[in-house]
This record gives C-alpha cells, structure tokens and sequence, in this order.
C-alpha cells in the first residue's frame, strides 16, 4: 500500500525533478529576485543626479539666500519677468516667492512643465517653511539662538519592548511587518504555483489517458496521495535549495555589509532589526512555522486543486472551477496585507484560525510575536480540515477521472462524493 | 473452476443504471469473450472487476474469495483507452508499472528485456514515448499488461491500431498465455476475433446479460435451421419443390465447378430429411451442410431483439 503510494510519488519526483524548467527556475528565481532589488541602484549609479534647474523670482529677498540646492535641485535667483522665464525652457519650473511671505506664507506660486512629484513639492514646501520660521524666530532677537536651536533639537528614536514575556525582548515592529509580510507572500506563491502544478498533472494524466492504466494496479486515492506528495517534495527541495542559497549569502556576504553598518550608523531601528535577525532562534521559530503552515495549506489546496483537474478534461474548463481555490488564497493574501497592520485584531484572529484562509494570515501574524496557543489551535485546525479535504477529494478523484467530455457543476461534483 | 465470479451486480449512476442484474462467471483457462454495443455496461463491469469501482450490489468472487485490492496484482487489464506518460522513457517507464504491480526492479528488468526481444523492439528501451507510433506504443502497452504474469488477463479491444501483422503477432502471443494457463476476457467488437479465439462469450446489452454461451453452441442454436444446398440442374424447378418448407431461399454464384448453390432457411428442423428427398428429386444434389451464422449475426440479432423486447415493454 504505502509501497505504491511512494513508488507514485519517487517518479513524479523525479520526473520533476530532472526537467530543465525545474533546474533553470531554481536557480533563476533567486537571481531574478536579487536583479530586481539591484535594478534601481544600478540605474541610480549609472544614470548620476538628476539635475533639475529651478527659477526662483524671489520678491521678498529673503527667501532665496537661504534655498538649499540639493542633488536634484537646483535653485537659480532669476531677475527677469516670469513671462520670459517661462519661454526659457533649461528651467524645469518656477518658484514665486510673494513680498511678504513671512507674514503671509500662502503667497508662493510653483509653476512645473508637466505634472509636479509629491516629492519635489513637500522638498520645496519643507524648506520655504523652515527658512520662514527661522527668519520669525530671529525677529525675537534671542541671543545664541543657533546655539539655543541645536541644543534644543530631538530626534526621537524608541526602543520597543515587550513585556507580556517572560524575559523583556527588544522587537522591531517594521522588521516583523516585513518579515510577515514576505512570509505570508511565500505562502501564497507556493500554494497557488505547486497546487495548480497538482491540478495541471492530474489533467494531463487524464488526457493521455494513462489513468486508465495506473487505477488497475493502484486504488485511486494512492495515486492522487502520491502524486500530492511528489509534488509537495519537488517545493521542499526547490525551497531547500533557496534556503541554502540564501544562508550561504547570509555567511559570506552580510556580515561584511553589517560590518560596515554598525559603523556608520546611529540608526536604532536598524539595529534593532539586524539583531533581531540575527536571533537565529527568532528565525528557527519562524522557519519552523513556516514549514508546518506551508505543508497543511499546501496539502490542504492541493486536495481542492487535484479534485478540480480530476473533474474537468482540460485546463480551459479547469479555469471557472479554479476559482474556488483561488479566490480564498488570493483573500487570504489581502486579508493578511491588512492583519499585518494590526495584528492583533478580532477580524485578524479569525482569519488565522479558517484554514481557507489561515496559512496566509496567521504566517503573517507569527512574527509579531502572537500567543503560541493560537498558533498552535490554527495549526490544528488546519491539519485536520486537510485530512478531511484529502478524504473528500479521493472520492471526487475516483469518480471525475472516469468522467470524460462534460463540464460538471459543482453540484454534481458534490454528488460523486456519496458514491460507492 | 471458475477464477471470476460476478454475482448479480448492479451499478447505478446519478442519471442510469449501468449494469442492473449482471452476472459473469470465468472458468479458469478459458477465453471468454465480454461483448456488447458501445455503451451496454461492459467497461464499467470491467472495472468492478478490477477492483477499481465498488458496485451498489451484487459480489465479485476471485478464485473463490471476495475480491480485495490484494487480488489486483493477479490481473492484467489492457484498458480500451490506452495511455503512457508521454515525456517518460519506454524502459523506465514499464519497470515503474511492473513495480506497481509488485514486482522487484530487478525481475521487472530481467523480464521486460526478454519480452523486448521477443517483440522486437528492444531498441526502443531508451526512447521517449513520444517518439513511438501508435503501434509501437501499445506493444509497449501489451507486454506492461501481460508482464507481471497474471492469472486473469483482460484485454480491452487488444487489436485496434495494429496492422493485421502486428495483429497476428498479438494473437498468438494471447494464444500462448492462454496455453500456459491464464485466464483470458476479450472486450471487442471484432466478432471474427471472438469466433476465433473465444470458448464463450457473454453479451451485454443495455446493462443486462441478454445472451451466455458457448460460442459453438451459440451458433448451432441460431443457425439451426439454416441449410446450404449445392447441386447441378434447374434452379427454378428446386426452388418450387422445396418452397412449403422453406422460409427463404437466396441462390448464390455457381462454384468453379459449375455447381449451383442456394441458401435457405428451414421452417422446422425436423424437415431436413424432406428437403433432402424432394430436392434429390428435381435436381442432383451434390453437397447438403449446415450453415453456422458468424457471431457478427448473431450479435446484431440478439442485440436487436433485446431492444425489440424492451420497447415492448415501456
């Protein structure tokens, strides 16, 4: 019994496996990954500063002096009429600065060619407002003001600590935001992608016809079981291989770049992530989750994924009843983009213990730091309703393969369920 | 003895009953034929027997014990729609199906490479399956049922897509595993087949057993009141003497001999001595035989009486 279920699954394992598109995926994807992280420093290095010439008619004479050009801006003290300013086209917009702007700071006018960034106006904006608070404060004639300014300027920085724990532990809200988040998009990709893999290989099977043959020496719920499996071990190996990859970028490469870091930065929060994922015991407990959450949901959407291609005949018919695995992994997605936001909330709790959606949502919750229990009760929940899934979708599988040439509903699919 | 008993099945599905009161019993060593228009039931009977569907009622007794999956390894099903992976290599892909039937890689190996030679393909161990034609492909298909030498073979239509070489080849191979002591049950259509290789043969029509027999007996009975004369003289004058008891009467080509031939049916078999006499009479008789019908008739007429029979009924 348990023979043929791993004789099933030992050669879609190594058909897999050995594929070309298997071999190139693994190892493009990492490198696609790390392409698509270097992409904009690349082209910030290779394009240089932008550099944007700004006419600035300035009639209260204050203002101008005191513009700071950064590298993308550069601020030109014009004389000329606007009208004449804006024929000239080597200036990209212009700034009108009204006669009495200390008094009245709504008197600026920023004429852009083309639509203006967010970014540029908030820079601007910034500016005008601290050299205008600057001037009003001199008015005060206080004596040491520059001195009495830099004394007085804070730059708030907090460190957060739990105390729900037994030990107090330093955490990083954006690096578990982060961590959720990239965890949770895992799941998703590894469900959708190996789950529909599951329902694409049942299909073909049906269409070569090679079913036929496999059920006379093998009870149908073992080839569906075992085909589940294989596949389950091409993403376990696909994973391994990315884990590997990644650890190895990880002790060779970081600890030069943290290095580095610890010099020159005074960031707290970077600090704090970095020793945070440093923690190998943090990243053990999240791996570890990461498995067990990526293995029930897996199997769990599997199961719904292998009773859809063994009801349909092709992938164009395959494509309405998909949605009833989709449409939950794809909320499942969402939901947990807005869990990570509060990760305690009554709507995130529920979402985590619904095995629809739990994978994805409570992936995303772990690294906040949430009651073991809870996960714990997800986890059971998941692994059972998986079981029942499998059980389910064995006695759909056993009908819908034998089903040629017409598109069920699901009603009837939910009638082959009660066959003997 | 019989290897194959199915008792009284019945197999309903959500819009049809697809066997309703079906029984089959397979003495050992025997070819049997399994026939019946497409659509009668007889895959779906098939695959209760290969353990594959469960019936709603109704036993299937394997060598005198109630079927389990155990007894799956004990057949080999040649299934109508043929199918291998097609990306997979030939050689590797039989040892995979010979395993799954419970055979160590090694016997597998061993036996496989004999039955390549021995159908002449043993070149192809390395290819791809896509690479082979049809043909080719379902010899493969054939030794992967026949290889891990089972007691009940079931073949499925085994000669569709060979040419009549091929055919023959797969013939005789079933021919001999039936010598050495398998249990054969043929699903075709091809009725020259049946009278060929079959002992006996069921007939399924319309989810029920309309016709059980032996194939010798089968023919007499249909065909027993159908005489062939052959003669020399005046056709006319013959078929006038002999018209109070003969329902029909076809006259055929003169043989190379020149002798006149006529079909007929008698209208009651104690006529043949009388039809003897008043034909020797007219014309010189020179050969009297029975005619056996081909089971192609007598599939055709059942089949059609059998729904004759059900229209009566609604």
């Amino acid at each position: 019994m348990t023979n043929k279920i791993s004789l099933v699954l030992k050669r879609e394992y190594i058909q897999r496996v050995r594929r070309k598109s298997f071999i190139i995926s693994t190892i493009l994807m990492p490198l696609l990954m790390l392409g698509l992280m270097m992409t904009p420093a690349l082209v910030m290095t290779l394009t240089g500063p932008e550099n944007k010439k700004i006419a600035v008619i300035d009639n209260s004479h204050i203002i101008a002096p005191a513009l700071q050009t950064d590298g993308e801006m550069q601020f030109i003290t014009v004389n000329e009429p606007i009208d004449q300013i804006k024929d000239n086209e080597d200036y990209e917009a212009i700034l009108v600065i009204g006669k009495d702007i200390i008094s009245n700071p709504n008197d600026v006018t920023f004429y852009t060619r083309g639509s203006a960034s967010i970014k540029t106006e908030s820079f601007i904006s910034g500016q005008l407002s601290a050299i205008i608070e600057q001037h009003r404060l001199s008015q005060y004639k206080i004596d040491n003001l520059p001195q009495i300014l830099a004394d007085v300027k804070a730059d708030v920085s907090m460190k957060t600590l739990r105390i729900d724990r037994e030990e107090e532990e330093t955490t990083s809200s954006i690096v578990s935001y982060l961590v959720g988040m990239i965890m949770s998009l895992m799941l998703y990709m590894f469900i959708m992608l190996y789950g529909q893999m599951v329902m694409n290989s049942i299909i073909e099977e049906k269409n070569n016809r090679v079913l036929e043959v496999m059920v006379s020496s093998i009870k149908p719920y073992q080839l569906m079981l075992g085909k589940i499996l294989g596949i389950g071990a091409v993403a376990i190996t696909q994973i391994l291989i990315w884990a590997v990859l990644i650890c190895s970028f990880t002790t060779w490469v970081m600890p030069s770049m943290v290095g580095s870091l610890f010099n020159t930065t005074q960031n707290i929060d970077l600090l704090q992530a970095i020793t945070m994922l440093g923690d190998t015991g943090y990243i053990l407990t999240i791996f570890g989750y990461l498995t067990l959450f990526l293995i029930g949901g897996y199997l769990f959407y599997s199961a719904i994924y292998a009773s859809i291609g063994s009801a349909v005949d092709n992938a164009q018919d395959a494509s309405q009843l998909q949605s009833i695995a989709i449409v939950p992994i794809i909320l499942g997605m969402v939901f947990s983009m807005s869990v990570i936001q509060d990760p305690n909330s009554t709507m995130a709790v529920w979402l985590s213990m619904i095995p629809l959606t739990s994978p994805m949502v409570m992936m995303a919750r772990v690294p906040f730091g949430i009651p073991t229990i809870e996960i714990i009760m997800s986890l059971i929940i998941l692994y059972i309703c998986m079981l029942l899934m499998i059980w389910v979708a064995a006695k759909i599988y056993r009908v819908g393969i034998f089903m040629y040439g017409k598109k069920p509903n699901i009603r009837e699919i939910i009638t082959w369920t009660r066959y003997k | 003895m019989n290897i194959l008993e199915a008792n009284n099945i019945v197999k309903r599905f959500t819009h049809h009953t697809a066997l309703d009161n079906v029984s089959l019993h397979v003495p050992e060593g025997m070819i049997y034929g399994l026939l019946g228009p497409n659509g009668a039931g007889k895959t779906t009977l098939i695959r209760i027997i290969n353990h594959i569907t469960a019936p709603d009622s109704g036993e299937v007794l394997f060598d005198g014990h109630h079927l389990t999956a155990d007894d799956v390894s004990n057949i080999g099903y040649l299934p109508e729609e043929r199918g291998l992976y097609k990306k997979m290599e030939v050689g590797e892909q039989a040892i995979f199906f010979a395993r799954l039937k419970g055979m160590t890689r090694h016997d597998a190996t061993t036996q496989l490479k004999a039955w390549f030679e021995r159908l002449e393909i043993g070149d192809w161990w390395k290819k791809k399956v896509q690479e082979l034609s049809k043909g080719m492909a379902q010899k493969v298909q054939f030794i992967i049922t026949v290889l891990h030498k089972p007691r009940l073979l079931i073949f499925d239509e085994p000669f569709s897509g060979f040419d009549p070489i091929n055919a023959n080849i797969l013939k005789n191979e079933i021919l001999e595993l039936s010598k050495q002591g398998s249990t054969v049950i043929f699903s075709t259509h091809n009725m020259s087949s049946v009278e060929e290789l079959c002992q006996r043969i069921t007939l399924i029509n319309r989810s029920h057993d309309i016709l059980t027999g032996d194939v010798i007996d089968l023919r007499k009975q249909y065909g027993g009141n159908r005489m062939s004369l052959t003669y020399r003289g005046d056709t006319d004058a013959l078929c006038k003497a002999i018209a109070p008891m003969v329902s029909l009467c076809t006259v055929s080509t003169p043989d190379r001999d020149r002798n006149l031939r006529i079909n007929i049916d008698l209208t009651s078999s104690m006529a043949r001595r009388d039809l003897i006499s008043t034909a020797n009479s007219v014309v010189d008789l020179v050969g009297f035989e029975q005619l056996l019908p081909s089971m192609d008739e007598i599939f055709i007429s059942a089949v059609a009486n059998s729904n004759l029979q059900s229209q009566q009924n609604d």
